[in-house]
């Protein structure tokens, strides 16, 4: 039940505000959500510049000597064999963002197409082919399967993204699925179905659209979780291979952190649970933003 | 009786699911998996030796043969020898039980507690008590599982930290020493755990208690501590079943991979890492087998736990 | 027919609920007052979105406090303000002296846990029963709402019920404690035609028999008319779409609001004072 609205002195909001607009709206309100989006953008910028070769491009080179105290010429010190720490760390930055964005990316695409053709088409033979799918994939164990998909295309650079992404496309699928299920009663559909809309159509031009906000949210889970992964995946030598990434510089430190060493086992994980926070956070007050129900 | 039947086909259906992953997994590891003729033989062999090794290995047969035969495997519960020398059978026996008693102590631990800060979290929701909890709980989520075990072996174990704990290995003779190895793998396990688990538990919680039999509950004047704890609880059963049964294939499996690797603890996940470095098959088919099967377990016992919890559902 | 005693039941004056959203603070309901006579039944009327069933659920402080708030004013039960007081004691009174029923039945029960159940808790809450000696009271009360076997009943959970069941289970769980008053918030709105006739006229029965007043929430003229035409005295309340009491006609103390209202036979309808 609508309470009527007294006269405001503000200015009058008209009731077809879209849902995206009035999301940005209540995001740019929240704080701690616009604080983190800066802090991602910060390490975007520190990534891209990486990237792009305009600073940390000596991560391999080596400066110093074995374990060198944090001072002006190392800001992080060196590691055992004398590599700049915090170049390594920056460099690291750019390969997060790599792999945490194609794996969203790609996971993210896969997930919704999947998931919405299946929940349109719920109950039929793809629908369940496409389910049975999902279920061998939740079954195999993520280190196996990372493994097996290593092993089968043969040391390729890429094998980690492509195990990551078809892992983590379920996820998506699943939620998505089950949104479409309960779009596609909607009316519009049927009314779009009356008047000779192609099915296709209808699902990618009409329903889809409608789980944007599901979209956004599983997008960014799926980068944290493909940066999380990431560094358990170079611990067990079956990540990164080329590059450098904050795995690996954990992998490293573990022995290091034995022998009372810890810059590069810090470094790494600083720089990475700040970006992820930050990243958390961010998916945090988007979904906040994007929830109908929550007051600003 | 009327659960035997449901159970019997649920299993049924589940059949699908095992082969699906027994077939991807074979066709990955072992099919396009490393060759292992060269390693078994010694320094210049001979074409026939070579032969006779790819024979033994089976390497020599088409796939559906190799596949067929590696069901037989999973159904006679034989899955050959190991590399080292031992059948695989007594690894698992030696290996399982040492991964369970490691794992189940954080895996209970973690969702009690977890449950329990989202209870304190949901009852006092908007206080500051709230904002901490959740704020932990993003903290546990932001951090690699990796990390953890690492931070925490830093700070509890190591010389330069509290020095409380030993810092890897295992032995479970004793409950003392038992204790005093499986602390700190508990500990990183709930701290991950608790990040998203705690975040779940609270917002199915919440939306419960949007809910309208909730404020008939307080129309008739029950107090508010009781409806959470009994009317609205009851209702999140089905969501929190689900969420603690489908972590048991992902903690059972992929945690103790990593924390036996790191400490060199003994169990299952461990031999599966040195299976897959060094391309051990058989234990790998085994292991790929044990982990179908416990999640089509998983399944069934998902839904009769729906069944007792909520009246609502029905035996199909 | 005015009620037994001159003290109202209930007296609210001035009653004025806001809401805080994100587009300022709309006041749903805005200075209301009314009087319920013991043994009467108020009507409240409006159209949809008019602060009706906020107004109800105000009575029982079960608007949602954080974006909710009552502003100002007093609900005077039995001369007691409620206003004011901490909601322990608030939770004494719910169900005991004020109860409420509520328009969505296949909702409004717990669906996990049996009608009796759902009963007994109320029953041992405010009458000194062990869940034991509550479970015959609880079955009385099913058969005096007039569902058949019921101690059958008591084993089933709301699903196994019809909407009509569900909804005289409800009422029977707000008439177990023997309330002063009883607001029933669109009782028959989310039924059937046939099964609504037969939920009011069971209605009327136990108002006579329990006598209690009742305060009904309703947009549908027909149920005012329909629960007034009998030996109860009605009054009707109507709130315009701001929630604010509509104007009335001085001369006869009759509310008439843009349309013209209908008079309801049997009902002696008074003015009350903030009818201008």
């Amino acid at each position: 039940m609508n309470a009527v609205t007294l006269p405001l002195p503000a200015a009058n909001r008209a009731s077809g505000e879209s849902l995206w607009r009035k999301a940005a709206r209540k995001f740019g309100r929240d704080r701690l959500g616009m604080l983190a989006l800066g802090i991602v953008l910060a390490y975007f910028i520190v990534a891209l510049g990486a990237w792009l070769g305009w600073w940390a491009g000596g991560w391999a080179d080596l400066t110093g000597t074995k374990w060198e105290p944090v001072s002006s010429g190392h800001w992080f010190g060196t590691n055992i064999i004398g590599q700049d720490i915090f170049d390594r760390a920056i460099f690291s930055t750019a390969t997060a963002f790599e792999v945490g964005l194609s794996v969203a990316l790609a996971a993210t695409l896969i997930g919704t197409v999947v998931g919405a053709y299946a929940g349109f088409f719920v109950g039929s033979w793809s629908d369940e082919f496409l389910l049975w799918c999902m279920g061998v994939l939740d079954a195999i164990p993520f280190y196996l399967f990372v493994a097996a998909v290593a092993y089968a295309l043969t040391d390729n650079p890429w094998a980690m993204q492509v195990a990551m992404i078809a892992t983590f496309w379920v996820g998506t699928a699943r939620l998505i699925r089950g949104e479409v299920i309960k779009l596609r009663g909607m009316e519009y559909v049927e009314a779009a179905h009356s008047i000779g809309v192609p099915e296709l159509a209808i699902i990618f031009r009409h329903i889809v659209p409608n789980t944007g906000h599901i979209v956004l949210v599983q997008a960014s889970i799926t980068f944290v979780s493909a940066i999380k992964a990431e560094v358990i995946l170079s611990f067990l030598g079956l990540g990164i291979k080329d590059g450098m990434s904050w795995g690996l510089m954990i992998d490293e430190s573990t022995k290091e952190v034995l022998a009372g060493f810890y810059n590069n086992f810090l470094a790494a994980s600083l720089l990475m649970f700040g970006l992820v926070m930050a990243f958390n956070a961010v998916a945090d007050a988007l979904q906040d933003a994007l929830d109908p129900r929550k007051v600003g | 009786m009327e659960i035997l039947q449901y159970s019997l086909r649920k299993l049924l259906a589940g059949l699908p699911l095992i082969f699906g992953v027994t077939l991807v997994s074979f066709a990955l590891m072992v099919y396009f998996g490393p060759d292992m003729t060269y390693q078994l033989l010694g320094k210049n062999p001979t074409p026939d030796q070579i032969l006779e090794v790819r024979h033994q290995l089976g390497y020599d047969q088409p796939f559906l043969q190799r596949y067929l035969g590696f069901l037989r495997e999973i159904v006679t519960f034989d899955f050959g020898v190991a590399s080292t020398g031992e059948p695989v059978t007594t690894l698992l026996a030696k290996t399982i039980p040492v991964s369970l008693i490691l794992i189940l102590p954080g895996f209970i631990l973690g969702h009690v507690v977890g449950l329990l800060l989202a209870l304190a979290a949901a009852y006092w929701r908007g206080t500051w008590l709230d904002k901490l909890i959740m704020a932990v709980a993003v903290i546990g989520m932001s951090v690699s599982f990796l990390i953890v075990i690492i931070g925490f072996q830093i700070v509890l174990s190591s010389s330069d930290g509290l020095d409380l704990f030993p810092v890897r290995g295992w032995n479970a003779s004793s409950l003392g020493s038992y204790l005093s190895y499986v602390t700190v793998p508990t500990l990183a396990t709930m701290f991950v755990a608790l990040g998203y688990d705690t975040r779940f538990y609270r917002s199915v919680i919440v939306e419960e208690m949007t809910r309208d039999h909730v404020r008939t509950a307080r129309a008739f004047g029950l107090p508010e501590s009781r409806i959470l704890l009994r009317n609205i609880l009851k209702n999140c059963l089905i969501p929190f079943i689900t969420r603690i049964m489908f972590s048991i294939p992902q903690v059972a499996i992929g945690g103790a991979l990593l924390i036996e690797s790191y400490f060199g603890i003994p169990g299952i996940g461990k031999a599966t890492y040195e299976a897959i470095v060094t391309g051990d098959q058989p234990v790998l088919k085994a292991v790929v087998s044990l982990t179908a099967i416990l999640f089509v377990l998983v399944v069934v016992l998902n839904d009769i736990l729906y069944r007792v919890v909520d009246p609502r559902v029905t035996l199909k | 027919m005015t009620g037994d005693s001159s003290r109202p039941v209930l007296k609210v004056r001035d009653l004025t609920v806001e809401f805080v959203t994100e587009d300022g603070v709309v006041r749903a309901v805005d200075s209301v007052s009314f009087d319920v006579q013991p043994n009467e039944t108020l009507g409240l009327v409006g159209e949809s979105g008019c602060g009706k069933t906020v107004t109800g659920l105000a009575m029982l402080r079960l608007i949602p406090m954080p974006p909710g708030r009552i502003a100002s004013g007093s609900i005077e039960l039995d001369g007691r303000d409620l206003v004011p007081l901490p909601n322990r004691d608030l939770e004494d009174l719910r169900g005991r002296e004020l109860s409420m029923i509520f328009q969505e039945p296949m909702t409004a029960l717990n669906p996990v846990f049996t009608i009796g159940n759902q009963m007994t808790d109320v029953l041992c809450r405010h009458r000194d029963l062990t869940r034991r000696q509550a479970r015959p009271v609880a079955a009385e009360l099913l058969a005096k709402v007039g569902i058949p076997e019921p101690a059958n009943r008591l084993d089933d959970y709301p699903h196994q019920l019809s909407g009509g069941m569900r909804q005289r289970v409800m009422i029977a769980m707000a008439l177990s404690c023997n309330p002063k008053l009883l607001i029933a918030d669109e009782p028959t709105t989310a039924l059937d035609v046939t099964t609504q006739a037969q939920v009011l006229a069971q209605f009327r029965t136990l108002q006579a028999e329990f006598r209690m007043a009742v305060i009904l929430v309703t947009h549908d003229l027909g149920v005012v008319a329909e629960t007034c035409s009998g030996p109860s005295s009605c009054t009707a309340a109507a709130l315009s779409s701001r929630g604010r009491p509509q104007t009335c006609s001085a001369a006869r103390g009759i509310p008439t609001p843009r349309a013209s209202w209908p008079r309801f036979p049997g009902c002696a309808v008074t003015g009350y004072p903030s009818c201008r």
